[in-house]
């Protein structure tokens, strides 16, 4: 069986494929960072909580 | 001279924790900065803490032992690490978490159960389950952190257990989550340094990452049995090759990759980081850094592994005895000794940054969600943090109890509490995000199917766990008995929470809980 980089096919892809993750977690943090535009701003309303109730 | 420079790194270690631990207790003033460090935080310390609770000594030191001898194939894990453990956990289930955290109020995993569900038996119940497995997982952590102790100081491994113990059960009980998540913060930069050393220090060794993993492929299973080994594994074909499919080793491999690459999304020591957000933006933020940092402690620790049979070979060293210390006898052999100090002290911190979050949630478990919220009618917030603060004494010494007899292996039991997690939690979790008709009955069928499902499977069946418990498995199918309990306890613990939530249907007052909790959303 032909090696890449010393690995098995299978292997280099789990090898690659981890480094390609890595690399999208960067790039998708760069995205919301510089490229994509703000949504509105949503101002979370202060919510009460309901009266609990053990119903069980 | 070793116990010399260790006294002189511990102190420092020991000096600065505790000023951290004091700086969180002066900024400690409610019990949502104790819990959820007052709901504040920024993306580099989610990102590190998050990365530090995760990747454990065991990771680092177990599971580079375990790729040792199961060769590279491993590296499926550390891509699940990343795609699973950052990607997906924090888009799919961390803005979520955050939000609906901070619309029903909740400081735990089992508060959100809790509050969603409107039930405080169901949180009771699972703070219980979370604060009973959480020791275990904690004892796995100091087993890593003493056998390489023993193999680099011959420090006798009670002693390092006390110390760990005392400044971490310090630090902690004194500043919350405040302290837990900035000496993270430190801790995270030393596992950084330490793991990045050691990976560009083992592919120089070697030549370069080509001729490094050759050299480990060409390895034949006589040399390494001629090496020390006590034998190849079944299944096994080279280093850097794939299992035989369905093969014993396969099958190992299997159990780890999925037990600890899915059971990471259902973990509640991880489910707090996202709640101490202070923004969605700042878990966004946190998102790269988490990928890096993965990247550089999963990923070389699989890829240094295999790779260390070589530089034993070459050197003339034999294999340790077992996997454990592989990497420790690595370092220790072929390293500089200021660099055997810093990674001691790099795995230190990755034991201590686990325990520290595990100590810390399970303190929360038992003080808030079992003691106040399922004992107790009313507790003032003042004296909701002296209970969690009591219980989580009370589990630093369990610990340190069941440590001083710790289990045989690290990687397994680690694997046991992702699976047992995941099985349990991670479809009322899951469902409860995403599903607005989930009910109580259908959180407690999920909740209580998949977890009495893995107890079982560990008890009667799992080759691991079944011949200690009850002599042996109930079947030598190897296929079935080597399968991680996750495979059919998960879809399970689905299936049922669907099903019972279609069955017995919300009340009035779950239904209101619902819409508190999307309202955000």
């Amino acid at each position: 069986m032909s090696l890449i980089l010393g690995m098995d096919p299978l292997v280099f892809t789990a090898w690659l494929l981890t480094i390609l993750s890595a690399i999208f977690c960067v790039v998708y943090g760069l995205y919301y960072e510089y490229l994509k535009k703000p949504s509105k701003k949503t101002v979370p309303k202060e919510i009460k909580k309901p009266e609990e109730k053990e119903a069980e | 001279m070793d116990i010399i420079f260790f006294a002189v790194f511990m102190a420092v270690f020991a000096a600065v924790f505790s000023f951290l631990g004091y700086l969180g207790y002066k900024k400690t003033k409610t019990a949502e900065d104790y819990y959820v460090a007052g709901r504040k935080m920024g993306p580099i310390v989610i990102a590190f803490s998050y990365g530090a609770t995760f990747i454990s000594a065991v990771a680092l030191i177990g599971f580079s032992g375990i790729a040792s001898i199961y060769g590279h194939s491993l590296l499926w894990l550390a891509f699940l690490n990343i795609f699973v453990g950052i990607l997906i956990a924090f888009i799919f289930y961390g803005f979520r978490t955050r939000k609906m955290g901070l619309s029903l109020k909740a400081f735990t995993l089992p508060e959100l159960l809790g509050n969603r569900f409107n039930s405080k038996r169901l949180q009771a119940s699972s703070g219980l389950i979370i604060a009973i497995f959480m020791i275990f997982y904690t004892t796995a952590v100091f087993l890593a952190i003493a056998s390489l102790f023993e193999v680099t100081f011959g420090i006798p491994y009670w002693l390092c257990v006390v110390i760990f113990t005392l400044v971490v059960g310090i630090y902690l009980i004194v500043g919350g989550l405040y302290a837990v998540m900035w000496t993270h913060a430190i801790q995270g930069v030393l596992m950084l340094v330490g793991m990045l050393i050691l990976g560009i220090g083992i592919y120089a060794m070697l030549g370069g990452i080509g001729p490094a993993h050759e050299a480990a492929a060409a390895l034949t299973p006589e040399q390494l049995t001629g090496m020390g080994w006590a034998a190849v594994p079944n299944g096994f074909t080279t280093l850097t090759s794939m299992p035989e499919t369905l093969s014993p080793a396969f099958m190992l491999l299997l159990t780890l990759i999925f037990g600890v690459g899915i059971g990471v999304l259902a973990q509640p020591q991880l489910v707090v980081r996202y709640l101490s957000a202070k923004d969605e933006k700042s878990l966004r933020r946190a998102i790269p850094y988490g990928g890096i940092f993965i990247l550089l402690m999963t990923f070389i620790a699989f890829s240094i592994g295999p790779l260390c049979n070589v530089l034993m070979i070459n050197n003339g060293l034999t294999f340790p005895g077992t996997p454990d210390k592989v990497v420790p006898l690595i370092v220790n052999e072929l390293f500089p000794q200021w660099f055997v100090i810093l990674f001691l002290f790099a795995v230190l911190s990755a034991a201590m940054s686990t325990a520290s979050a595990l100590f810390h949630t399970a303190g929360a478990s038992i003080g808030r969600d079992v003691c106040e919220k399922g004992l107790m009618k009313k507790c003032p917030e003042k004296k909701s943090v002296l209970i969690t603060r009591t219980a989580t004494l009370g589990i630093v010494i369990a610990t340190l109890l069941l440590s001083l007899y710790p289990p045989d292996v690290v990687a397994v039991l680690t694997s046991f509490f992702f699976g047992l997690m995941a099985c349990t939690f991670l479809a009322p979790y899951t469902l409860m995000l995403y599903w607005k008709n989930t009910s109580r009955a259908g959180a407690w069928a999920g909740m209580l199917g998949g977890f009495i499902f893995t107890m079982g499977w560990y008890i009667l069946i799992y080759y691991k766990t079944a011949p200690q418990l009850i002599g042996s498995s109930i079947t030598p199918n190897y296929l079935i008995n080597m399968l991680d309990p996750l495979f059919i306890g998960l879809p399970l613990s689905f299936v049922l929470t669907f099903i019972f939530s279609k069955i017995k249907k919300q009340d009035k007052d779950q239904i209101k809980s619902m819409e508190i909790a999307f309202e955000n959303i």
